[in-house]
C-alpha cells in the first residue's frame, strides 16, 4: 500500500494511508501514514461505530492537510475496544489527535537533534496548516 | 464433535494462511513484515514523493483505495492465493453491491460493515455535509498479492488514472 501510496503521489496526487503494522509502514517511505495497532480488517474500527469511523476519517483528513514533511508515520492514540468516541464536533479544524501527534513528533525530533536552533514560541506547522486549508 | 464445530466456525471467520491454517492478527503481522519488508527495501529507493494538498478539503475531490479484496459482486473476484489486478467500484455502489475475496484476515466484522475496509459510506457523508468538495466517481480495490513487483503494472495504472481524473486526495485502507 506503501507503493501504491507513492506512485499516486508522485503523480502529483496528495495521499494518506492507514497502516495497522508499524514497521511496514516505516519501511514503504511513503508521503503519510497513519498507524493503530488494531486487528486486520478493522482499519476503520468496529461495525456499526459511525462515531469511531468518522474520527479515523477526520484524522486522515487532518493528516492530508496537516503533515508537514513526507515519511511520518503517526501513531493515533485509541485503544482497541476500550475508547468512547465523541462526534467530530468541527471538521473545519484538524483533529486533536493529530495535532498532539504532530507537535510531540516535533518536540522528538527537536530533542534528537541537538545542533539545531529551537526558537521558542515558534508557530507550529499545524497551526500554519489549519490557516492555509480548513475552513 | 465439540472441537470439530469449533474448528469449522474458526475457520469460516477467520483468516487462513495456505488456506489451511487459521492465524490471528499477531501472527497476521508478523508473516505481512515477513514478506514485505525484504520488498520494500527494494522498491523504495530515491526520493519520497511528496504532493502537498492543493485545495482547501471542502473543494477538493477524494478518491478511496482498499487493499482489502473489495470488489462489486458483478465483477470476477480476486485469486485469493494471489491476484495482481485491480477493480473500479463506483462511488454510488451500495454495501449489498459489494463482495469481499480475501482469506488473509478475517472479514467477518468487514462483511457487517463494508465501511471497515472500505469506508465509501462514510465519505459519501462528507460530501453531502460539504466537509470535502466531491467524491471521486471512480475508487478502487486491490487483493492479496504476495509479490510487489508483480503488482507493480496495476499500482501504476491506478495512478495514472486517478491522476488524470482530477483527484486531490487519495485515501488508502489496507486490509
Amino acid at each position: 500500500m506503501g507503493l501504491l501510496a507513492r506512485e499516486i503521489e508522485a503523480l502529483g496526487v496528495t495521499t494518506v494511508g492507514l497502516a495497522l503494522v508499524k514497521e511496514v509502514a516505516v519501511a514503504a517511505h511513503a508521503p503519510r501514514f497513519l498507524y493503530l495497532h488494531w486487528p486486520f480488517g478493522h482499519a476503520l474500527g468496529e461495525p456499526g461505530n459511525v462515531a469511531q469511523q468518522r474520527t479515523v476519517l477526520h484524522d486522515m483528513l487532518s493528516m492530508a492537510v496537516s503533515a508537514p514533511r513526507p515519511e511520518l508515520v503517526i501513531e493515533l492514540p485509541y485503544r482497541w475496544r476500550r475508547e468512547k468516541y465523541a462526534p467530530v464536533v468541527d471538521w473545519k479544524y484538524p483533529s486533536e489527535a493529530l495535532v498532539s501527534a504532530l507537535s510531540s513528533q516535533n518536540t522528538a525530533q527537536l530533542a534528537t537533534e541537538p545542533t539545531h536552533e529551537t526558537t521558542p514560541g515558534g508557530a507550529t506547522v499545524p497551526d500554519e496548516a489549519r490557516d492555509r486549508h480548513f475552513g | 464433535m465439540r472441537f470439530k464445530e469449533f474448528y469449522a466456525s474458526r475457520v469460516r471467520n477467520s483468516a487462513l494462511l495456505f488456506g489451511v491454517v487459521p492465524v490471528g492478527t499477531a501472527f497476521g503481522r508478523w508473516i505481512s513484515k515477513l514478506i514485505a519488508l525484504p520488498q520494500l527495501r527494494k522498491l523504495t529507493g530515491g526520493e519520497v514523493p511528496w504532493t502537498p494538498l492543493r485545495k482547501p478539503l471542502a473543494e477538493s475531490t477524494v478518491a478511496l483505495v482498499s487493499t482489502g479484496g473489495v470488489h462489486l459482486r458483478k465483477d470476477r473476484p480476486f485469486n485469493l492465493n494471489g491476484d495482481p489486478t485491480f477493480r473500479i467500484i463506483p462511488k454510488n455502489s451500495l454495501a449489498s453491491d459489494m463482495a469481499i475475496s480475501h482469506q488473509a484476515y478475517d472479514r467477518t466484522d468487514a462483511l457487517k460493515d463494508i465501511n471497515l475496509v472500505f469506508p465509501i459510506e462514510r465519505l459519501r457523508e462528507l460530501e453531502a455535509e460539504h466537509v470535502i468538495g466531491r467524491l471521486a466517481d471512480d475508487h478502487y480495490g486491490f487483493g492479496l498479492m504476495g509479490s510487489a513487483k508483480a503488482l507493480m503494472p496495476a499500482i501504476k495504472e491506478v495512478a495514472r488514472r486517478i491522476s488524470e481524473s482530477g483527484v486531490d486526495l487519495v485515501l488508502l485502507v489496507p486490509a
